[in-house]
């Protein structure tokens, strides 16, 4: 996949910065290494799209029990409360805590949801629209990967209500199933992230040229 | 870009590039993430949609306390579902709860399954449902054991006070007067809460009170077919020959009222009543123990005399027998007589008589109490007004035998039987009282007065004219009394006094006559010894015997 139409003729090193000749490789089973510090080196990160498909897919399916099942279970004197994602928003929303919802919305339900979709249209747009928006579709990579940790601010508000709030009968908070799905789900966004290469995006464009 | 010290070739060069074996790794096991995914949430979604329980709905008549999202199902303080919706009915009289059943609850929803909100409640019972002040209210549940099962329910608006499998049982009690039960009222077997009253109805067509008990395990077995309940509310005081009897159950039902019950042991075999069973509530204990009435006999009698005194309640007595209870008094119109005779309507007890009923049955071969009393009728019973207690004036009726006419007792419409009445002891003096007040008002006492004057004058009169007479006669009997005085006196100096001569006389004659009479016993006592002294004379004394 790598050794596509067009090869390029020199690789720089991800972790070094060493700059080496490609070289053609026929073998699958063969890559070429950084001859200075060992790392692996190819023009892109080998079955980025695949490996993007699959995280990107992995978190679709979890967000759907994310937000389905609750995220956090409170007791307050006897009275058991399940909180899903959505309703908690919709509380703080109907409390008149409007900005606090809308924190809360955008780091628990658009993040994710921008991610997931912002993923899957880079993966999609690498193989069936190559030449559509290359600038702005390298500026929305960037833009997923530096928003993407702020996801785990519930994770980490109900992790901490969890270990704070213990006052036996009155009032007591545990994470529910939801939270375990809602973490799942930013560690994969994180994943594909990660998994994708920008590099793709410009995979058939050359030197200095822009689109 | 390259370090003075790297073994690499010249700037310009560039180096030789390195190929290695790549390690193996199959790149479709990054497939693995979404099918692990895939696999967890429909596990997380199956487990949340495939396993909740069944949705119902539960009608109230209002939905205080409940709400949705917030109130929760329980039984036995376990949740099992929770309040996700509270609508109106459409026709908007009652208020639909909309309950999300767990699914380990999902029996909860079958025909007999019972639902109420529990708010807290304080009653005479005690105060239940405190928890509630805090969490708010919940629905609680008493589990059905029916298999089939329903999703509309209508709630309760008072919770259940008995749980389906709460050991024990219920009884009924048959009541004319609720007294200051109450539900949730103790019931007590020898001053010890074995149960308690669980709910009463007022049965419209029997006027009367259908009260339920629950006893609780173990006590159900005291209950005997020959238990006798009755209602220990307050104090029973009683004064009688005895003295005086104060009768208490607990502090508790003496504020809130509570049901006594016992078992008489009059040495019949009494056996457990099955639940259920029906017993009457008595007022007090006296009457609950004493021996069971029977069906009443209602009897109806007619006074001709004021009835002051005769109060409902008061005692039909036969021949000292109390046999039953005046029932009501009322006031009749006999237009033929222009009287108004009493009307008084009372029960008897023919089974208070005892032994002797069954032999009076047996005279009038079966043929009923009434059959009985009539006959009684004809051999000269008749009802009676007598009074009971002098200082309050109480009257009761005496069924009694008088003489006097014969009369029939007539058996009326209803079945009561119409008892003829005799005039009672004291109406019968009083026309006899008034007789004689008016003969002694006929007697001239005035004249009589008048006459009695005249006749002490003439005798004042008769007496003034004879008083020189008198006192003539007077000084004669003085005188022949003085005369009378000196004879007596001068007998009394020559014969009473010792010194006088006759009874000195008198007292040496009698001495000689003893002496004589001495010496005629040594004679005779001689003779007696020596009988021939007689003819030979008296013998030579005897020569002293010599020593």
């Amino acid at each position: 996949m790598t050794a596509a139409s067009e090869p390029p003729l020199l690789l720089g090193c991800e972790s070094c910065g060493l700059v080496s000749p490609a070289v053609v490789l026929d073998d699958p089973t063969l890559v070429q290494e950084c001859p200075r510090c060992g790392h692996v080196l190819a023009a892109t990160k080998p079955h980025a799209l695949q490996r993007t498909w699959a995280f990107v897919g992995a978190a679709a399916v979890l967000y759907i029990p994310a937000n389905a099942l609750p995220v956090m279970v409170t007791t307050q004197a006897l009275q058991r409360d399940e909180h899903t994602l959505l309703g908690g928003i919709h509380e703080l929303w109907l409390d008149g805590s409007w900005g606090l919802s809308i924190i809360v919305f955008v780091a628990s339900i658009a993040v994710p949801v921008l991610k997931i979709a912002v993923l899957g249209l880079l993966a999609w747009t690498v193989r069936h629209k190559p030449h559509w928006r290359r600038l702005e579709r390298a500026r929305l990579y960037r833009l997923v990967e530096t928003v993407g940790h702020w996801s785990m601010l519930d994770v980490y508000v109900v992790v901490l209500l969890a270990a704070t709030v213990r006052f036996g009968a009155l009032a007591s908070a545990s994470p529910g199933p939801g939270l375990i799905s809602f973490a799942a789900v930013v560690v994969l966004t994180m994943l594909a992230t990660w998994s994708f290469d920008p590099r793709l995006i410009w995979r058939d464009v050359p030197d200095g040229r822009t689109v | 870009m390259a370090e003075p010290s790297d073994p690499s070739p010249a700037p310009d060069a560039l180096p030789e590039p390195r190929i290695v074996r790549a390690r193996r790794w199959n790149v479709s096991l990054v497939w693995l993430v979404p099918a692990v995914a895939i696999a967890i949430a429909a596990s997380m979604l199956v487990r949340s949609v495939f396993l909740t329980g069944p949705r119902i709905e539960i009608e109230f008549k209002s939905a205080d306390g409940v709400e949705a999202g917030k109130t929760e199902v329980r039984y036995k303080e376990v949740v099992i579902g929770k309040v996700v919706g509270v609508a109106l009915r459409d026709d908007r009289e009652r208020v639909v709860v909309v309950v999300q059943l767990d699914q380990s609850a999902a029996r909860f929803a079958v025909e007999d399954t019972t639902f109420w909100v529990v708010k807290p409640r304080i009653g005479t019972g005690g105060v239940s449902g405190l928890g509630t002040l805090f969490s708010g209210a919940y629905i609680g549940t008493d589990a059905g054991v029916s298999t089939r099962s329903r999703s509309e329910f209508v709630g309760l608006e008072a919770p259940p006070l008995v749980l389906r499998g709460e050991p024990g049982a219920i009884f009924v009690l048959r009541a004319s007067d609720l007294g200051s039960l109450d539900v949730g009222s103790p019931v007590f077997y020898r001053r010890t809460q074995v149960g308690r009253l669980v709910g009463y109805t007022l049965d419209a067509d029997r006027d009367e009170l259908t009260v339920k008990v629950f006893i609780e395990a173990p006590y159900p077995k005291l209950v005997t077919t020959n238990s006798r309940f009755w209602n220990a509310s307050g104090i029973d005081l009683t004064l009688n020959a005895s003295g005086l009897t104060v009768n208490t159950q607990t502090l508790v039902s003496i504020l809130a009222g509570g049901v006594a019950f016992e078992t008489p042991t009059d040495g019949t075999r009494a056996t457990p009543a099955p639940e259920n069973s029906v017993f009457a509530l008595f007022n007090d204990r006296r009457s609950a123990l004493a021996p069971p009435d029977g069906s009443a006999l209602p009897l109806r009698m007619s006074f001709d005399q004021s009835v002051r005194g005769l109060v409902p309640g008061a005692t039909i007595d036969l021949l000292g027998v109390d046999i039953g209870r005046v029932r009501t008094v009322a006031l009749d119109y006999d237009a033929k007589r222009k009287r108004f005779p009493v009307e008084v309507v009372a029960d008897i007890f023919p089974t208070r008589l005892g032994p002797v009923r069954s032999a009076l049955l047996r005279d009038v071969h079966g043929a009923g109490d009434a059959a009985v009393l009539q006959q009684l009728v004809a051999n000269g019973l008749r009802a009676q007004l007598r009074t009971g207690n002098l200082l309050t004036g109480q009257l009761y009726v005496a069924l009694d035998f008088i003489p006097g006419p014969p009369r029939t007792a007539t058996i009326d419409d209803d079945g009561s039987v119409r008892l003829p009445t005799a005039p009672g002891t004291l109406s019968e003096l009083q026309p006899q009282i008034a007789e004689i007040v008016q003969k002694v008002s006929k007697i001239p006492f005035d004249e009589i007065g008048r006459d009695l004057r005249t006749t002490l004058a003439s005798a004042s009169k008769a007496i003034n004219q004879l008083s020189p007479e008198a006192q003539k006669a007077l000084a004669e009997v003085q005188r022949t009394l003085q005369r009378t005085q000196a004879t007596l006196e001068s007998l009394d100096r020559n014969v009473a006094d010792p010194s006088a001569p006759v009874q000195r006389n008198l007292e040496e004659t009698l001495l000689e006559l003893q002496r004589t009479s001495r010496a005629l016993r040594l004679l005779s006592d001689y003779l007696q010894q020596h009988p021939e002294a007689l003819l030979r004379g008296k013998p030579a004394d005897a020569p002293v015997p010599q020593r």
